[in-house]
């Protein structure tokens, strides 16, 4: 064991002790023929494999479980290959974070439109795999909504192309059969690396819209009437371009705030409309900056006593949940109290948009979630609050983890997997579909 | 433990100049603050800990880590610890080390040459130059308003021979009431420092006290950064202030003569100046004030610091050629404004200034 071996399981999930013996390779290709020859290695030696992007994800897939597998890292592959302003598309490498290619973009005048805060590492490939989305997902989509096509590298070394519409393959047996049961761009899109190692992807890219923004902050003396608002610009379409709500926040970090609230950004023109729903305090450039920075930072700050960490990194408020967000929440704390959990701040992008397992688009609010960490509670006993909590979720109508909602639940999308992994191998990341998996993740926290 | 604070959200890797050179995670500041997360599992593997002592030295403690870090991880001192810990835990791995602990002990500097030659090479090299330099050499009770810590680097290097004779040529041109602190100065002890060696400086930063304050100065000036940290920070000084020369040059001139710019210049900013020290605007402020036009490089690290040329030189020539090849500087002269970057930027066979060889080049009638 070296310590190259070691180091690849940090990732920002509770899930990151590891059984690093388990690891038998870790690889940082350059290209698609070195993507190859990783995976060529664990399948002679019959290891699994697992693909990791920049771990900023929390769903603990990158990790790799407890399988002898070899990890394939794709930070070395960021590079811009081509773009096509005309066309709306750059070609990138999988390894490159959101913020590079907006920074290869800007000067052009276009962007690509898909901001998750942790943009400045998160991987292309790996915001696919989750269909992550940020702040603007509810204009602008989740990543599969952004992305054209991604090239892909499975367990035998074959090699697909996917897009909206199929499969193309060097195998036109392969290519038949994954037709057949029509897989496409929505099949990788959440698949959290059980699919293949992508290499490349053609992203959709948009002209920087010109349109004077107003920012505001809207103030609530509870979260009942936070999903009224919530709920009224979903009903309305309301074209807001910024929507990020707090609903608790500890007070070594909200700077001086009073959550619930919601930061909105909104063109001039909707000022009227937007009115008509919230009642808000208007933000000029600086305040609305500011209030950005305190949203984006809440995820890494840490309260001047203890150490947050992200039990259950997320929740989807939608319809009869979002309209009663504040007796849903109540119903959460007092899970969260009784399992002993002391809340450090949840906050996410609302209005919002996310996918569930059977490619339904669903609209609401994303609200990421962070306690202190417990001291003295086990792994076994930690994993046991998460499942209480999907539990839960289900009783209230709620998403669980709507961005990252693998693998704890949605059976749709795991026997969705598990039917084309019938096809192209079953090589790839294969914990996550193990019924064993929720006590593999449990010994890793 | 601050380290527990990391939320391993990987921020710093895009930053970290060490993960950009190698890609690859055991390098970054994530990958080592993860290794201490999980230290409890892989403690046993003496292979696995010497890997990891031996990564705490492969960083050029920039700090830029901790500046990026939303988690209020205080990561430098953490590789400070984690670096004193290493070598006490396992002295046999930095035998290498020992070479510079002696000299430092013995003759107190880095080259392990005689004590009195510290102001030897660069006074008879200037001497014919700049009249009466040998007077302004530090001897007991002789004072001054102003006294002048050259450091190691600068004492011993010729390549460094420039920017004193454009330092002293400045402060004569101005009349500045200074001295030298020459034989009678110790290294300001930031080598050791940077190996976690708290204890090693004791010495020398009592002898330089003892120096300074005897020859009665009210202000410390040194180009080198890593210096300025050791006497501003650590020296516990009660009635001098310790001063980066352009911090000196910027106070004392509101308009110097402009600069003739006949070359292209950026401007590399020294982390331990910008980044740990807070001397931000007084650098530029005085390259403004003489009119030079510059871009500003990468706020980024020349793989000059943390003892890192000793260290893994290799990784620190990798540093300073990707930033050399990816900003385009080899067109440009790098200004600067530290003797280690400038001995990096050299390295690289890169032009390179200190800031105060364009003042002197300015007083020295190089207006337009």
């Amino acid at each position: 064991m070296r310590i190259r071996d070691v180091v690849i399981g940090a990732n920002a999930s509770m899930y990151y002790k590891l059984n690093f013996r388990k690891i038998k390779g870790v690889y940082y290709p350059r290209n698609t023929q070195e993507v190859i020859g990783a995976v060529k290695h664990a399948q002679s030696d019959g290891f699994t494999v697992t693909p990791k992007g920049g771990g900023s994800g929390l769903s603990g897939a990158c990790t790799g479980g407890n399988d002898e597998r070899v990890m394939i890292s794709s930070l070395q592959m960021k590079e811009i290959l081509t773009v096509s302003k005309d066309q709306g598309y750059v070609d990138v490498q999988p390894g490159i974070s959101i913020d590079k290619i907006n920074e290869f973009l800007n000067p052009m005048g276009m962007r690509f439109y898909v901001a998750p805060s942790s943009r400045d590492i998160a991987t292309a490939a790996g915001v696919l795999s989750t269909d992550g989305g940020g702040n603007d997902t509810w204009v602008n989509g989740t990543m599969r909504d952004n992305t054209i096509r991604v090239k892909m590298v499975l367990y035998d070394g074959r090699l697909l192309t996917i897009d909206a519409k199929g499969v193309k393959s060097n195998d036109p047996d392969l290519e038949a059969r994954l037709n057949e049961i029509g897989v496409t761009l929505h099949d990788v899109a959440s698949s959290h690396g059980t699919l293949g190692f992508i290499t490349e992807m053609r992203l959709l890219i948009r002209p920087v819209v010109e349109e004077t923004l107003i920012g505001g902050l809207a103030e609530f003396s509870e979260c009942n009437a936070l999903g009224k608002v919530l709920t009224d610009m979903i009903e309305r379409t309301s074209p807001v371009r910024y929507g990020e709500a707090i609903t608790t926040a500890h007070k070594d970090v909200r700077e001086g705030f009073d959550p619930p609230l919601l930061i909105l950004e909104f063109p001039e023109e909707n000022e009227v409309d937007i009115r008509d729903i919230t009642d808000y305090k208007p933000l000029d450039s600086k305040e609305l900056a500011r209030m950005k920075d305190i949203r984006i930072k809440l995820p890494k700050r840490n309260p001047n006593e203890g150490v947050q960490f992200a039990l259950f990194e997320g929740y989807g408020f939608h319809g009869d949940s979002l309209l009663n967000l504040q007796d849903s929440l109540n119903e959460v704390e007092a899970l969260l109290n009784d399992h002993g959990m002391k809340p450090f701040g949840k906050y996410g992008h609302g209005p919002s948009k996310w996918y569930l397992g059977d490619n339904t688009p669903t609209y609401g609010l994303i609200l990421h979630s962070r306690e202190i960490r417990p001291e003295g509670k086990t792994g076994e006993e930690l994993l046991d609050t998460v499942l209480a909590i999907v539990d839960k979720c289900e009783e209230l109508g709620v998403t669980p983890k709507p961005e990252h909602k693998w693998p704890f639940s949605d059976a749709v999308k795991k026997k969705r997997l598990d039917d084309i992994r019938q096809v192209i191998g079953e090589g790839f990341n294969p914990f996550l579909l193990s019924p064993e998996c929720n006590d593999v993740l449990g010994s890793m926290v | 433990m601050s380290y527990e604070k990391c939320v391993r959200c990987g921020s710093c890797l895009q930053f970290c100049p060490m993960f950009d050179a190698t890609g690859e995670e055991q390098y970054s500041p994530r990958g080592k603050a993860y290794l201490l997360q999980v230290m409890d599992q892989i403690e046993d593997d003496e292979e696995l800990g010497k890997e990891f002592r031996r990564l705490l030295f492969q960083c050029s403690m920039c700090g830029r880590c901790e500046e990026t870090c939303s988690s209020g991880v205080d990561l430098l001192k953490v590789w400070h610890e984690q670096r004193a810990k290493a070598v006490e835990t396992a002295p046999e791995e930095f035998e290498y080390l020992e070479p510079l602990k002696d000299a430092l002990a013995n003759v107190k500097n880095i080259y392990g040459l005689a004590e009195e030659d510290r102001a030897i090479y660069w006074l008879d090299e200037l001497e014919d130059e700049i009249p009466g330099l040998a007077d302004r050499v530090y001897e007991k009770g002789k004072t001054a308003e102003n006294i002048i810590f050259v450091g190691c680097l600068m004492s011993f290097r010729s390549s460094q021979i420039d920017v004193l004779r454009s330092l002293f040529k400045t402060l004569e041109k101005l009349n500045i009431d200074y001295l030298v602190m020459g034989a009678e100065e110790n290294c300001c002890g930031h080598p050791l420092y940077l190996m976690g060696d708290e204890k090693g400086t004791l010495k020398l930063r009592e002898h330089n006290k003892k120096v300074i304050e005897a020859a009665g100065a009210k202000q410390v000036i040194t180009c080198c950064p890593g210096c300025l940290i050791q006497l501003r920070e650590h020296h516990e000084f009660e009635n001098v202030e310790a001063l980066h020369h352009t911090q000196f040059f910027d106070r004392l001139l509101e308009d110097p003569p402009k600069y003739h710019q006949t070359e292209e210049f950026s401007y590399h900013d020294p982390c331990e100046l910008h980044r740990i020290l807070d001397i931000k605007t007084e650098p530029r402020s005085l390259i403004n004030k003489m009119g030079i036009e510059f871009r500003e490089m990468d706020l980024s690290c020349c793989g000059g610091g943390g003892l890192l040329r000793m260290t893994d030189p290799n990784l620190s020539d990798l540093i300073i050629q990707l930033r050399a090849a990816r900003e385009k500087v080899k067109e440009t002269t790098v200004i600067t404004a530290c003797p280690s970057c400038r001995e990096q930027l050299l390295g690289q066979d890169l032009e390179t200034k200190d800031i105060v060889e364009l003042l002197s080049s300015s007083l020295e009638g190089g207006t337009e």
